[in-house]
């Protein structure tokens, strides 16, 4: 009985030395590394337990469903997170469909449709625009946006959906043509020397021809700034007017989930407030993590069926 | 001549010594002490802390004060749970936390009002309190509707945490619904910001942070100083207070005991509150 | 009609492109316009005499030094723990992974990439609430909190930059060390780090730029408005993004706001060369890949 436990142990270490490739000749050094490897690869699953535990409560006590109520009046008893949801959401879609068509034309553009030391220029700037902190977009845009919006539409304060899609818009485009650039700069230049001798424009090969032999990185951009959009704090802190609705027109204030976080941060510690802030950080991270598993089955679908060359 | 020579100059030496020691006088127990300290919560009582934090810094370079803001619910809370030393709060502590905290100790060391607060171009001269409450909850949406011009309102609130928003809604709302588009800010300079920026805006804010930047209407036909919240006229006031938990310790007692002081009452007064004593 | 389409079609990328560089260009000129006049000692020290502001000996009011000091500390011990783990973990996935472990630890690091950062300061907030609960009741959010956050959050550039460094070395370079008879160790030592060394340090490069820059983890983590100096690392600090957002939203008056544009300015400028060192890095990396 003991040996067959024994050798039952014995199977199971050595699957788990194959797996994680332990050697016979492993030095300190190697199982330093071996170290740096698993913790980086549990620390994402301590995070999400650690927000996990600090939402139990709500449930223990029954009051999950007081959370996912429609309206945020902790002064009257109401904690629903439910309008700073939709905030998120909203923010998020209506920034992704301004950002999208810009990013894909400007990848175009750097691919053969203008003239290609100015496409090179552009390429430079989106580098560059991946380096602009995000607290300088939501300032400048509170100081030059936000009262062009309420000059120009007598509709509300300037602090609204719009301003803020807006402004996350600026932020997400490169994150969206670095992905699609990426994976043109790969697959292009065969499928341009094919097109050209057969014959075809630049501008039937890029939508007839490379752009679907593209696809990969067009769901797979959408889905990344998508994830971009949702997580971003600061944007949605200063510019989005934290009004805790439904968002009715574009004009309207509204609150992210992640404005919410850093507004209500610090409250009472034990009350619905505090727990309505962990529950929203569960939500964030259950989204980016939707967007990764996406992106994944994304790219396992779509590699695989490419020829590669 | 010497015993003349002599008595003229401890006379001046003496005079000297009363002016010059009773400038002294305030700040002298710092000179013995060190350490750091931290005071969260209120942000009416910013200005003011940073005045006092900086006159005791510079007096003495070995005691480190840090100054921050979050509100009046964050300050209690903070001081409670022993992660700051004073906790300011622009209300008295609440039952509920006094029943979680139980030795808190307050020390209110100014009376401020709350005052609505509109661009400095609106025209508006008087606001009634029922006015008020019908804009804050969204029933009168237009400037027009009150006899300005024609402009959307646009309603800006603070966040939970803010004393100055308890007060506000309890004492000038009575208590009513604040209307749920209403943008928020989190601290009374955010607010005297957003307002002095927008000519549509309407908020509230500590008196002691108006300036010339927004305008308070008549409230009730009273105006929203700081004389009339001390004769009574005016009653959306509160008092500022510091809590800390327990007897604070000889540090924190300087400080508290500066802040009550006279010099102290000078940059009260200067920042536009009313001191205790 | 097929000459409509084209027309369309090219209208929209060229406008695409009018648009985005025209509001790129329009930010940089706001911040350089309003930001560079401020832009002189007093904006970094204010009323204190430069030298002793530096050492230490006076304190700082009302202007930039103390939050340079803070941003500068920070990042320097988020990227103290978060390099040897980044890149010891990008080691062991290039070199002895085998597929399945690669594929499971890419997929988590992959999931902590994408992390809201103000989940990550949530998270090292709940860190300290846990531990005031259970073994550290005088635990309170100071710059060592915010240096883990932070470092939590450019590990997995660090991971990533790492891996793909040391997988594109050419193969013929990788039979440097085993020909000369090294171990593993030797050929990591010494053969594959130093070709690699480009891309890891612009990788580091890029960390340290996205560090400067970010300001939710340490919203919620220990920066606070007015701290002067840091003492020590379990005490509060102040940080430049921070300040750019406090200043905003709460400037006193004009010269405050004037203040916030020079601190946007001079951390546009900070983070621009962070971030076109490790583009220049990578570049150089690239052209010494494939002219192999």
């Amino acid at each position: 009985m003991i040996t067959q436990v024994k050798t039952r142990c014995q199977q199971l270490l050595m699957k788990l030395n194959t797996f994680v490739s332990i050697d016979r000749d492993f030095t300190w050094f190697d199982w330093l590394l071996l170290c740096a490897a698993v913790f980086s690869a549990l620390i994402v699953g301590v995070l999400f337990i650690f927000l996990l535990y600090f939402t139990l409560p709500l449930f223990l006590e029954g009051k999950a469903a007081e959370l996912f109520s429609a309206h945020w009046r902790p002064f009257h008893g109401e904690f629903g997170i439910l309008p700073m949801v939709a905030g998120s959401l909203a923010l998020a879609l209506c920034s992704l469909s301004i950002a999208y068509p810009v990013g894909l034309g400007i990848c175009l553009f750097i691919h053969g449709l203008g003239p290609e030391k100015l496409g090179r220029v552009v390429l430079l700037i989106i580098h560059f625009m991946t380096g602009i902190p995000t607290v300088i977009y939501g300032f400048v845009a509170a100081f030059v946006l936000v009262p062009f919006l309420r000059n120009a539409f007598a509709a509300g304060s300037g602090f609204s959906l719009l301003a803020a899609a807006l402004t996350l818009s600026v932020l997400i485009v490169p994150t969206i043509v670095l992905l699609i650039h990426s994976q043109l700069q790969q697959i292009s230049p065969a499928l341009r020397l094919t097109a050209t001798t057969l014959g075809i424009s630049r501008i039937d090969e890029l939508f007839h021809i490379t752009l679907p032999a593209a696809s990969y990185s067009l769901f797979a951009a959408a889905v990344l700034g998508f994830g971009r959009a949702v997580g971003d704090t600061l944007i949605a802190l200063m510019v989005a007017g934290n009004a805790a609705q439904f968002p009715d027109s574009a004009f309207d204030s509204i609150r992210a989930l992640t404005a919410h976080i850093a507004l209500v941060v610090a409250t009472d510690s034990q009350s619905s407030l505090y727990h309505s802030l962990f529950a929203s950080g569960v939500i964030l991270f259950i989204t980016t993590a939707m967007v990764n598993i996406t992106l994944n089955r994304l790219r396992a679908r779509f590699v695989t069926s490419v020829v590669n060359d | 001549m010497n015993r003349l020579m002599k008595s003229l100059g401890l006379s001046v030496m003496f005079v000297l010594l009363l002016c010059g020691g009773s400038l002294a006088d305030e700040l002298t127990p710092f000179d013995s002490l060190h350490g750091e300290m931290s005071i969260a919560g209120g942000t009416a009582h910013l200005p003011v802390m940073q005045d006092a934090a900086r006159k005791i810094m510079t007096r003495n370079s070995q005691i480190v004060i840090t100054v921050a803001g979050g509100g009046s619910g964050v300050g209690v809370q903070k001081v409670g749970e022993g992660l700051v030393d004073i906790g300011n709060s622009g209300r008295p502590v609440s039952k509920k936390e006094l029943a979680k905290y139980s030795d808190l100790v307050a020390f209110p060391f100014a009376v401020d009002g709350v005052a609505v607060v509109i661009h400095p171009q609106n025209p508006l001269a008087n606001l009634t309190s029922t006015q008020i409450q019908d804009i804050f909850a969204g029933k009168i949406t237009n400037w027009q509707q009150l006899g300005g011009s024609d402009g959307t309102i646009n309603i800006y609130s603070r966040d939970e945490a803010s004393g100055t928003r308890a007060v506000f809604w309890k004492k000038c709302l009575a208590k009513g619904l604040v209307a749920e588009h209403a943008n928020i800010v989190p601290s009374n300079g955010a607010m005297k910001v957003a307002i002095s920026r927008d000519a549509n805006a309407i908020g509230y804010v500590s008196i002691g942070h108006i300036d010339g930047s927004v305008k308070a209407p008549l409230f009730n036909d009273v105006a929203a100083s700081q004389e009339n919240a001390v004769n009574g006229s005016y009653v959306v006031v509160r008092k500022l207070y510091m809590n800390t938990k327990g007897q604070p310790s000889p540090l924190v007692q300087a400080f508290i005991t500066y802040v009550l002081g006279d010099e102290s009452a000078t940059s009260i007064e200067r920042h536009g509150y009313i001191p205790l004593h | 009609m097929i000459k409509g389409y084209r027309f369309l079609l090219l209208s929209w990328v060229w406008l695409s492109v009018l648009a985005l560089v025209s509001v790129v260009a329009g930010f940089l000129t706001f911040i350089i316009h309003c930001g560079l006049p401020s832009v002189d000692l007093h904006l970094f020290f204010g009323d204190t005499p430069v030298w002793s502001a530096i050492l230490g000996q006076a304190r700082v009011w009302d202007a930039l030094w103390p939050a340079c000091v803070g941003t500068f500390l920070v990042i320097v011990l988020a990227a103290f723990m978060a390099i040897p783990l980044g890149v010891g973990c990008g080691i062991y996935l290039a070199q002895y992974a085998s597929p399945p472990f690669r594929k499971i630890v890419s997929f988590n690091v992959e999931l902590l990439a994408g992390t809201p950062s103000i989940v990550m300061g949530l998270f090292g907030f709940s860190l300290i609430l846990f531990l005031r609960k259970t073994f550290l009741p005088q635990a309170n959010t100071c710059l060592f909190l915010s240096a883990g956050c932070l470092a939590l959050l450019i590990l997995p550039y660090l991971i990533f930059t790492t891996q793909t460094a040391l997988e594109n070395i050419a193969q013929n370079q990788r039979l440097v060390g085993p020909s000369l008879g090294f171990n593993r160790l030797q050929t990591l030592l010494h053969v594959l780090l130093p070709a690699a060394s480009k891309g890891i340090f612009g990788g580091i490069v890029l960390a340290v730029g996205r560090a400067a820059e970010d300001t939710a983890v340490i919203m919620l983590t220990g920066v606070i408005a007015n701290a002067g100096l840091p003492r020590g690392v379990f005490g509060n600090f102040e940080a430049l993004p921070f300040r750019i957002f406090y200043l905003a939203a709460e400037h006193r008056n004009q010269a405050e706001l004037d203040s916030a544009y020079g601190t946007a300015f001079v951390l546009l400028c900070v983070v621009g060369v962070l971030f076109t060192g490790a583009y220049a890095l990578h570049k150089t990396m690239e052209w010494r890949w494939t002219k192999h």
